[in-house]
């Protein structure tokens, strides 16, 4: 059993034509004592050095709660010379109740040199059947994007927060998507981050008798970490597409202004803070001020809604947490379609 | 299910959330505040919504009881019990938050005036914590006490709500001993609560399993084709528990086991198999097509109850190697105790869908395993291509509690020359495939009350139509003359003998476990 990934190494190296064979004598060995178990095709893309190791202790740690086949790809476009290179593992953990070992099946490979456009063959080689195949795409996306790819992709996961240009990195994945006939799903790891604080921010909207303070919101503060401004710009984009506000301009100062459907002008400040990537968001009304920030313990949100300057009693919520498993966790939890997300990207592209 | 139950516009920022709309915000008032339910269930429940971020940002929570105590100390309780019963650990900076607003009101249950300062410290914390005057008022008190309760909780004008706000109240099982009890405890709630306000739990509805039953009914399409008298030959349900009578001793021997599972627990998981599927997924629909299973369930006649049921008592015996006391040496029973500990049964129900088929059930302390299951036996595909011995059938199992999960028995050819077929089993676990743990059912169905979705809970028919069917065979236990008789089976055996010969006079066997 020495493939059994027990301290997150890549596991047993096999030839790429006896994956399958090297698989079944994998679980063989194990002898009814350890259950395979499966629910999505997890595909991890990196052309980041060192990546494969990184990934595998993700891979193990998100399959703990998410049994998977994990396919994890290590690329060097820039390597002249062609290699293949391919790992088979095993992540295991003991079940819930206890009473037998649970594990999901990682293939590992990296690619060298321009055997990289092999990427799709390999991949719809390895696929577990009749399970849903998501892409994590880490980094990136590169021109051309390979349609027979895209088209077999159920959901592309990426995180918007990395890229250097938003709109020709938003304009590639929407090509796919458009290419796949729509059948991708976007889900961006950097709204998956916005998460905790859009649920413990629409619940105070929740009681129908809270409806009429939308119309009356005069200004909103948000407060991001050094490199995570599109995050805090996707949160205005929420706001601004679900209440029904249109882009004014931006004012300096890093103050966006809206106007709302009567048109009202509504001010939304994002003001960087070291911190967590949002660390406060503050939104403003006449009488009630709405406050969603980060607790002192870290990983837990504190809520609160009061007249400015009175004395509140805070509910305390989950924030989740920014680490890749988490994110990656929350996604894999999530199904359908993200038109809220396209929608809030849509209200604020030009700003990202 | 019924998550529009309070939403009549749905709130813009909630659109594409998973998690499902918070409550509002409302003050709980527990009756039987120092018991074991609140300890064990209630508050470790309300802790893990609390922590879970699904609890609404105002939630109050009054404990009503005899015993001297203050907030403090109840707090205090409060916290040691949940860190003891909790499935998730208790975390200091949120029991913190979330004690501060636990209260606790002392008073006799049939004191007038403690309903009226209750009234009063009910506005007050209204007005300090937000809770805008929705009230959930949790029986977890003795049936007896339900009435002095209510009786008062009205004189107090504490079942009326000011324009906007709500009152509901929350009953534990049992409901009622009996149909004229039901009847008559109906009727108590009824006078300070309507139906709409009241809610009849059965935590084994707040079972992810049982939830799930619809959805592997009615968003699977090949399992609909199939699931009628057409395909299905007979259905077993087994609640199977290792465990004897222990603390419940003095309950138990005035219940027995027809009425403390049969009565609510199973017929309610035959409900969600025999039913037709509901126009909607609202409340009232779901628990429309439920009440019909039970109106259409046959009716025996006395003389038909011996041949339909039987019952049984735990004799002495062994469970794990371990030897345990027969039924009658436990503590406070009677001696001479003539309670069922098991009861198994052949039902039929008689609608148009399952005319014919029989149900066949089984419920019993001190067995073999603890184990809930629904198994589904198709009829057997025609011999003429194998062998005239093809004897297995097609079975598919409903595994409610442990390793909830679900799987399907099939014929599969042994690998080999010749033509040897032999059954396999295809196998889903829930924690197999789902990391994640489910919340309790107290958890569900709590959350459920606060939203004003009663799709798991009973409602009145229900509750009224199924004692309605076990009357007829409690009366006949209990009469003088000509009773069917009570048979004994060892602890950790699979109940008695007469519970194999009911099936065994049709041709089959239970299934094992």
């Amino acid at each position: 059993m020495a493939a059994i990934a027990e301290n997150y190494s890549l596991g047993l190296q096999v030839e790429l034509g006896k994956i399958d064979s090297e698989l079944k004598k994998l679980w063989a060995q194990s002898e009814g004592a350890m259950t395979r178990a499966s629910l999505v095709n997890l595909a991890v893309y990196s052309e980041a050095p060192g990546s494969l190791e990184k990934n595998t202790q993700l891979i193990a740690k998100i399959a703990e709660n998410h049994a998977c086949r994990a396919i994890v790809i290590g690329a060097d476009c820039k390597t002249k010379e062609d290699r293949v290179e391919a790992w088979i593992s095993a992540h295991c953990h003991i079940s819930r109740t206890g009473s037998k070992q649970i594990c999901s099946e990682q293939i590992s490979f990296l690619l060298e040199g321009p055997c990289t456009d092999l990427l799709p063959s390999i991949v719809f080689s390895h696929l577990d059947s009749d399970l849903p195949f998501y892409l994590w795409w880490q980094g990136e996306f590169r021109e051309p994007m390979d349609r027979q790819l895209w088209a077999w992709v159920d959901r592309v996961i990426y995180d918007s927060q990395t890229w250097k240009d938003f709109h020709a990195q938003m304009r590639l994945v929407e090509s796919a998507q458009m290419e796949a006939k729509q059948r991708i799903v976007l889900c961006d790891l950097n709204w998956t981050r916005l998460d905790r604080v859009r649920f413990a921010l629409a619940q105070f909207f929740d009681h129908p008798a809270s409806y009429h303070r939308f119309a009356k919101i005069k200004n909103a503060r948000i407060e991001f970490a050094p490199g995570f401004r599109s995050t805090a710009m996707l949160f205005a984009g929420w706001l601004a597409a679900q209440l029904n506000w249109r882009v004014e301009k931006t004012i300096g100062g890093g103050v966006l202004q809206f106007l709302n459907l009567s048109g009202r002008k509504i001010d939304i400040e994002l003001r960087e803070r070291a911190g967590e990537p949002i660390g406060e968001i503050i939104l403003n009304s006449p009488e009630v001020e709405f406050v969603v920030a980060r607790a002192k313990c870290g990983d837990l949100l504190e809520v609160s809604r009061g007249k400015p300057g009175e004395k509140r009693m805070p509910q305390l919520m989950p924030a989740g947490s920014n680490d890749p498993v988490s994110l990656m966790s929350e996604e894999l939890m999530r199904g359908g379609p993200h038109h809220v997300y396209l929608r809030a990207v849509n209200c604020v592209r030009d700003l990202l | 299910m019924n998550r529009a139950a309070e939403q009549p516009e749905p709130n813009p920022l909630r659109e594409g959330l998973s998690a499902r709309a918070v409550p509002q915000p409302c003050i709980i008032v527990i009756f039987g505040a120092t018991g074991d339910l609140t300890h064990r269930k209630l508050i470790p429940a309300l802790y893990n919504l609390a922590a879970d971020g699904d609890l609404p940002p105002a939630v109050a929570i009054v404990g009503f009881a005899r015993r001297e105590k203050s907030d403090e100390e109840f707090r205090t309780e409060l916290e040691e019990a949940t860190r003891k019963f909790s499935r998730q650990a208790v975390r200091d900076e949120i029991w913190r938050t979330f004690a501060q607003s636990i209260f606790y009101h002392q008073s006799e249950f049939g004191d007038e005036a403690g309903y009226e300062t209750l009234a009063k410290r009910l506005d007050k914390i209204d007005k300090e914590c937000g809770t805008r005057g929705n009230r959930l008022f949790y029986f977890a008190a003795a049936p007896d006490q339900f009435e002095p309760i209510l009786k008062h909780l009205k004189a107090a004008g504490l079942n009326e709500t000011c324009k906007g706000s709500w009152a509901r109240v929350i009953v534990e099982k049992p409901f009622g001993t009996d149909l004229a009890s039901a009847r008559e405890l109906n009727r108590i709630v009824r006078n300070s609560f309507t139906e709409e306000q009241t809610y009849r739990i059965d935590h084994f509805l707040g079972k992810e399993t049982a939830q799930n039953i619809l959805v592997l009914r009615f968003a699977n399409a090949i399992f609909a084709p199939l699931w009628n008298r057409h395909y299905i030959e007979h259905v077993q349900i087994t609640a199977a528990e290792t465990l004897g009578v222990e603390t419940r001793a003095g309950f138990y021997d005035r219940t027995g086991a027809l009425r403390d599972m049969v009565q609510n627990h199973l017929l309610q998981l035959l409900c969600l198999v025999a039913m037709e599927p509901p126009i909607d997924l609202s409340s009232d629909s779901i628990r429309d097509e439920k009440v019909k299973v039970v109106r259409s369930l046959r009716r025996f006649a006395q003389g038909e109850i011996a041949a339909n049921v039987v019952r049984g008592q735990y004799a002495q015996g062994a469970i794990n190697g371990k030897p345990v006391a027969a039924y009658h040496q436990e503590p406070n029973v009677k001696p001479a105790s003539q309670t069922e500990t098991f009861v198994a049964l052949r039902l039929y129900i008689d609608d148009w869908r399952w005319a014919d088929v029989p149900i066949y059930m089984r419920v019993g302390k001190r067995l073999p395993k603890s184990a809930t299951e629904i198994s589904i036996h198709f009829k057997k595909a025609p011999a003429v291509l194998f062998s005239k011995d093809l004897t297995d059938q097609n079975v598919l199992v409903i595994r409610i509690q442990p390793d909830e999960g679900i799987s399907l028995r099939i014929q599969a050819k042994v690998p080999g020359t010749s033509f040897r077929i032999e059954p396999v089993k295809m196998d889903f676990h829930y924690g197999t495939s789902f990391g994640k743990a489910s919340p309790e059912a107290y958890e569900r169905l709590l959350l459920d009350a606060m939203s004003g979705d009663a799709t798991l809970f009973a409602r009145r028919d229900e509750v009224e139509e199924a004692w309605a069917f076990i009357d007829v065979i409690e009366h006949t236990w209990s009469a003088k003359k000509d009773a069917p008789g009570l048979f004994f089976y060892p602890a950790g055996s699979w109940g008695p003998d007469e519970a194999d010969d009911l099936l065994a006079r049709d041709g089959r066997a239970w299934r094992r476990l």
